[in-house]
């Protein structure tokens, strides 16, 4: 209900209510001439005149249905108009924050979603803002009109009318419940069957090697079978409240019908009139039955748009402080300086996983640092931070002596950031080497690509660099992906390498070639690198060991060995066999 | 089409007419409510002496009334009742056709989620019969009948009305279906490329951050969602003047009727009661029509998913179906795997994905597979597993070709692969599709082997847990676990292990392949791995590369006469780190 008082706060949105009042008024002006001319016409037919004698009267019975027509096509078009623009603001501001908070909320509130949401949902969402505000006015006002009309007519027929659309409604409502709460009941049991199928076919290949893959075709019509059976039983109740919609709709036409009939007879009523409510009366329940038919679509479109914005009131970006005016290093270079004091960070979602716990060191230039520790002691986090994904919940951080925000553009304009899977965007080769550097020009593309070692590949595609990857395009493999990502790095050569796990995944194979690639890179960089793979750090200048969201200790490999702490138990411990 | 929709149609023929029938009688009932209606006010006008006279519409009145709600409650039953049976043979077909080619799906459909559309376009499909074939095949009969109604009074008019209302009943909806295809097209496919871009700025929102083009992203994608908005509104535009102009169709149809009834009542044809009963009726006739025009309109929509659906051929190339003897359907105490000149190809004229690779593999030996992706080490595995027929060359299992041994092959050997699927039903369930045959007591003590049990002890319904719940608190080395919980079960003498540490921390990868190693002691194991951490123990290492055999031997061996293979080495176990470990 909140969401439907929402709806009026939209811009825009009290005066298109005010438009549709207004043309909605119209049309049921509209509807009562036309039966009023409708019945006069069958009347005169009916006392012998002529049809041609009735030419004013046809005339406007045709108008009266052209305008309300017209009126009906008109509110059509002012909500459809109002929900588009709508809804597509609604879409605009989701995007917008979902780049303010970065990779850190999709990873919380899941890719799926947050796709489907922006797409399907903003366009239910529309439909729900279309279909509201109509459906609101057209049943607080054509019902009403038709009463007052209907009254003048014939207070009777009024007194039945006036009694069904209590009952009719408090019918559907019962019904919908009753169907409601069975769907409830059996929800476990629902989900199971009717995901059953999709389930089966992503485990086609489980099933297979287990032997189970044949049989397994009889489960599925089995379950099918129940699902049927169940689904049944639920509509049955369900269809319930339509039909009591229908049932009450029509047998109070018919006692209108009836008592009309009887009147008639006793010479209470005449016929000019008696028509009139007649041809009025379904009209009268035209609105609520309307509202039926489509009370699913706006349901889920109401759903969708109360996340929508609850969404886009959730993402907020905390308002950043910075009293740092500019920031201090446009180009880090050899003689920059980074200092971490006392950071700590935890993630929004509340159970602190992976955080960091004060943690304090300083970067000098060009260095390559390693960060190392168990998984989930904190390394994805610290690389986080540093990249500016996360901001640190206390602490400061100083470049060059003067206090900054990690989250600063000027800041990741410097930073390149190579996770252990690469994102492939769905375009060409090309527009994914050039990402980062979208105005490269061909020869710069083409060098980039020798240092990456990607040659060789794009020999072989059939369309070269204008191959189309990413979804929907060639798949490539983990190695491949990884030297897109180099690529990249080497096209817009920016001074700072954040690298996350890089070669775990691959063959020990590629992983050796990458690495010869990846040194390469790394000259005249400041490296930051989070890893498992013990041999990378022979190419480190100094460790970070990181151990229950802190700093354990940090130095050389030489030194940290000789230190005998946390990073020699875990050297021993990954060179102990297996076996 | 021919497979995927015309066989349903036949089958199911009946119950599709009984629900089309029952629909066509709730309009009959709508319409006859108001014919009724409109003969009994029409006669109480006349002001008839005996009551009686009129008692037989006010029956007919609220017989009308009464039946209309009951028989469209009725026609909804039987339609969704024969399509819900029509759906559950389509997924029965699918999974069929599906079936044979179960371990090539993920290199046959590589793009996307294949497997979720099909089954959203099986789910699509039950709109060809709700929304098209039942209220397409119900408007023309009431078209019928009411033609026929008029044509009985006069046939002159019932040509007229017949022409006319052709306009709703074929004009207008092929008009539309002109008129909207091309946009129709053309926004399916942008908002395909919606789908596309904005998955993109999901998924690779880091990189746009970090590469400051988020603006430039943004006003992109709103460009084109401009657009598509503008094609969308092109056809909202087009639905909105058809409904008005099908009003206006309507309104047409009552004035001739009105003039119709007026002459044949004045000619003494017609009693002059029954005006008002055939002009309220026109109006439930005319707009029971309007919905043809957006039955038509989705054709189009099928048609994707039909084709899409008619794409899966149930024949795979390569790949062969047979049965040999019982014997394979116990499980084999040994298993000697014999490898000769094996070479494959997918097609004539693609390069050998194997070629001459022959090797032993006796009862008990453990043989290390390494490669790097596309080296051929999955069309092996394939190969021995008899899911693929050798180009050249045999592989034999305890003698007899593998290909020949078809599923059965199963029994004998299993398949421990990366990302296992859980099915979503209990973790007992799920251990135990292993093996059927087995009891509660050995899923336990299957799980307590693979370290598994305290965990699921500790889930809210213990073996119970469905795993929908559990899913998420299972990390991915605690999948393998329960994965190698229904080898376990299976007890099969040969076990294939395909990359089932990749994705996980070493610290984890030790502890599985640790659990792996001892609790399939005895066994013959073949391990697809992209590291060398353990090879040490393997009685074989096999290094493939472009389909062949490059390097072969024992550990011991490599390290001793290959270079390449030292070096490689390295990388997994730096020498001088472990010497320097060492002193302490």
């Amino acid at each position: 209900m909140s969401m439907d008082r929402e709806i009026l706060s939209y811009q825009g949105a009290k005066l298109l209510f005010a438009l549709i009042s207004f043309l909605t008024l119209i049309e049921g002006l509209c509807i009562i001439g036309q039966s009023v001319f409708l019945a006069g016409l069958i009347s005169s037919l009916f006392s012998g005149r002529s049809f041609f004698s009735e030419g004013d009267q046809i005339v406007l019975f045709f108008i009266a249905v052209t305008v309300r027509y017209l009126c009906v096509l008109l509110i059509r078009t002012a909500a459809y108009r109002f929900a588009d623009r709508t809804s597509s603001d609604m879409r605009r501001i989701f995007l917008d924050r979902l780049f303010q908070v970065g990779p850190k909320a999709v990873k919380r509130e899941g890719t799926g979603t947050l796709v489907s949401l922006s797409l399907e949902g903003v366009s239910q969402a529309r439909q729900y803002l279309e279909l509201f505000i109509p459906k609101l006015a057209a049943n607080g006002i054509l019902p009403v009109m038709i009463l007052v009309f209907v009254f003048l007519k014939d207070p009777i027929s009024v007194l039945i009318l006036l009694i069904t659309m209590p009952v009719l409604i408090l019918f559907m409502i019962l019904l919908g419940l009753a169907a409601q709460k069975k769907m409830d009941d059996r929800w476990t049991s629902y989900r199971i069957l009717s995901n059953h199928f999709l389930d089966s076919l992503r485990g086609l290949p489980t099933l297979r090697y287990l032997g189970l893959s044949k049989i397994h075709a009889k489960s599925i019509e089995r379950v099918s079978d129940r699902y049927r059976k169940m689904t049944m039983g639920t509509l049955r109740l369900a269809f319930l409240s339509s039909f009591a919609l229908d049932f009450f709709t029509m047998l109070s036409i018919a006692f209108v019908a009836v008592s009309l009939g009887l009147r008639l007879v006793d010479g209470h009523i005449l016929l000019d009139p008696a028509l009139t409510v007649l041809i009025l009366a379904p009209e009268y329940f035209l609105p609520v039955r309307e509202l039926g038919q489509d009370y699913h679509a706006t349901l889920d479109g109401k759903e969708a748009a109360h996340k929508l914005s609850h969404l886009n009131n959730h993402l907020q970006k905390e308002p950043t402080n910075d009293n740092a005016v500019s920031f201090p290093e446009k180009e880090w270079g050899t003689g920059s300086t980074m200092v971490f004091e006392n950071i700590s960070a935890a993630y929004s979602d509340g159970n602190g996983k992976e955080a960091l716990k004060g943690i304090s060191f300083k970067i000098n230039g060009f260095e390559k640092i390693g960060i190392v520790g168990a998984s989930g002691a904190g390394k994805s986090t610290f690389i986080d931070v540093i990249s500016g994904f996360l901001k640190p919940s206390s602490g400061c951080v100083t470049i060059n002596g003067s206090q900054v925000t990690l989250e600063d553009s000027d800041w990741h304009d410097q930073i390149t950031y190579i996770p252990q899977h690469p994102y492939l965007f769905s375009g060409s080769l090309k527009e994914n080497i050039a990402f980062y550097a979208p105005q490269a020009t061909d020869s710069e593309i083409h060098s980039a690509l020798q240092a990456a070692g990607l040659e060789s590949l794009v020999d072989r595609l059939p369309r070269g660099l204008e191959e189309k990857i990413g979804a929907g395009g060639r798949t490539l493999s983990g190695g491949q992906e990884q030297r897109v990502a180099l690529a990249r790095a080497f096209l817009c050569n920016r001074p700072i390498l954040l690298l996350d796990e890089p070669t775990a995944h691959l063959d020990i194979e590629t992983e050796y070639e990458l690495k010869e690639t990846m040194i390469r890179l790394f000259e005249n960089k400041l490296v930051f690198m989070a890893t498992h793979r013990l041999h990378w750090m022979d190419q480190m200048d100094r460790l970070i060991v990181v151990d229950d969201h802190t700093i354990k200790e940090s130095g050389t490999q030489d030194q940290l060995i000789l230190k005998n702490g946390t990073y020699a138990a875990l050297v021993r411990s990954q060179l102990e066999g297996i076996l | 089409m021919s497979d995927w929709f015309f066989p349903y149609l036949k089958k199911y023929g009946r119950r599709l007419c009984l629900s089309a029938v029952l629909s066509v009688l709730a309009l009959v009932c709508a319409a006859g409510l108001l014919f009724t209606s409109g003969y009994l006010i029409s006669k109480a006008a006349l002001r008839p002496e005996n009551i009686l006279l009129i008692y037989v519409p006010i029956v007919g009145v609220r017989t009308f009334g009464i039946f209309r709600a009951a028989l469209q409650y009725a026609a909804r039953l039987t339609s969704h009742d024969a399509i819900l049976r029509i759906l559950s043979e389509m997924r029965s077909q699918l999974y069929a056709r599906l079936e044979p080619a179960a371990l090539f799906i993920r290199s046959r459909f590589r793009t996307g989620d294949i497997l979720g559309v099909l089954s959203d376009d099986i789910e699509h499909l039950q709109d060809v019969y709700l929304r098209t074939a039942i209220p397409g095949a119900s408007a023309v009969v009431i078209y019928g009948l009411w033609i026929a109604l008029i044509g009985w009074m006069d046939s002159l008019f019932a040509l007229f009305m017949g022409l006319y209302l052709i306009i709703l009943l074929i004009v207008f909806p092929l008009l539309s279906l002109l008129r909207t295809e091309k946009s129709r097209k053309l926004f399916s496919e942008n908002r395909h490329l919606m789908f596309e871009k904005l998955t993109d700025a999901v998924l690779g929102s880091a990189d746009w951050m970090m590469s400051g083009r988020q603006s430039s992203f943004l006003s992109s994608y709103d460009q084109f969602e401009r657009r598509t908005a503008l094609i969308e509104n092109r056809l909202h535009v087009i639905r909105r003047w058809r409904d008005f102009f099908s009003q206006l169709i309507i309104g047409g149809s009552v004035i001739a009727l009105l003039y119709w009834a007026g002459s044949m009542s004045a000619d003494g044809h017609m009693s002059r009661t029954l005006i008002a009963a055939f002009v309220l009726t026109v109006f439930t006739i005319s707009e029971s029509l309007i919905p043809v025009s957006e039955a038509v309109e989705r054709i189009p929509q099928y048609k994707e998913a039909f084709t899409r659906l008619s794409q899966i051929k149930s024949a795979i190339p390569g790949e062969s179906e047979k049965k040999v003897g019982e014997k394979w359907t116990r499980t084999a105490d040994r298993l000697d795997i014999h490898i000769e000149d094996l070479s494959f190809k997918y097609n004539d004229d693609d390069d050998w994905a194997v070629r001459d690779v022959a090797f032993n593999v006796a009862q008990g030996e453990r043989v290390a597979l390494i490669g790097r992706s596309g080296a051929g080490k999955t069309t092996l595995i394939h190969l021995i597993y008899g899911a693929l027929k050798p180009v050249r060359g045999k592989v034999l299992i305890n003698g007899a070709p593998a290909d020949f041994i078809g599923s059965d092959l199963s029994h004998q050997i299993s398949v421990l692969n990366q990302n296992p699927h859980l099915f979503d039903t209990s973790v007992l369930n799920n251990i135990a599709l292993g093996n059927e045959h087995s009891t509660k007591e050995e899923i336990v003590r299957a799980a307590k082997l693979v370290r598994l049990n305290e965990l699921i002890e500790a889930l809210p319904e213990g073996y119970d847990t469905q795993m929908h719940e559990a899913g998420d608190i299972f990390s991915g080395g605690e999948r393998e676990r329960l994965a190698l919980a229904r080898i376990l079960l299976r007890n099969s003498p040969v076990v294939i292990l395909d990359e089932p540490t990749v994705g996980l921390d070493p610290a984890t990868e030790k502890n599985l392949l640790q659990t792996i190693f001892k609790t399939l002691e005895g066994k013959t194991l073949i391990w697809i791995t992209h590291h060398l951490v353990g090879a040490e123990k393997m009685d074989q290492i096999i290094f493939m590369e472009e389909g062949t055999v490059r390097m072969k031997g024992t550990h011991e061996q490599l390290f001793r006469e290959n270079a390449r293979y030292r070096r490689l080495y390295q990388l997994d176990v730096p020498e001088h780190l472990k010497q320097a470990i060492k002193k302490y």
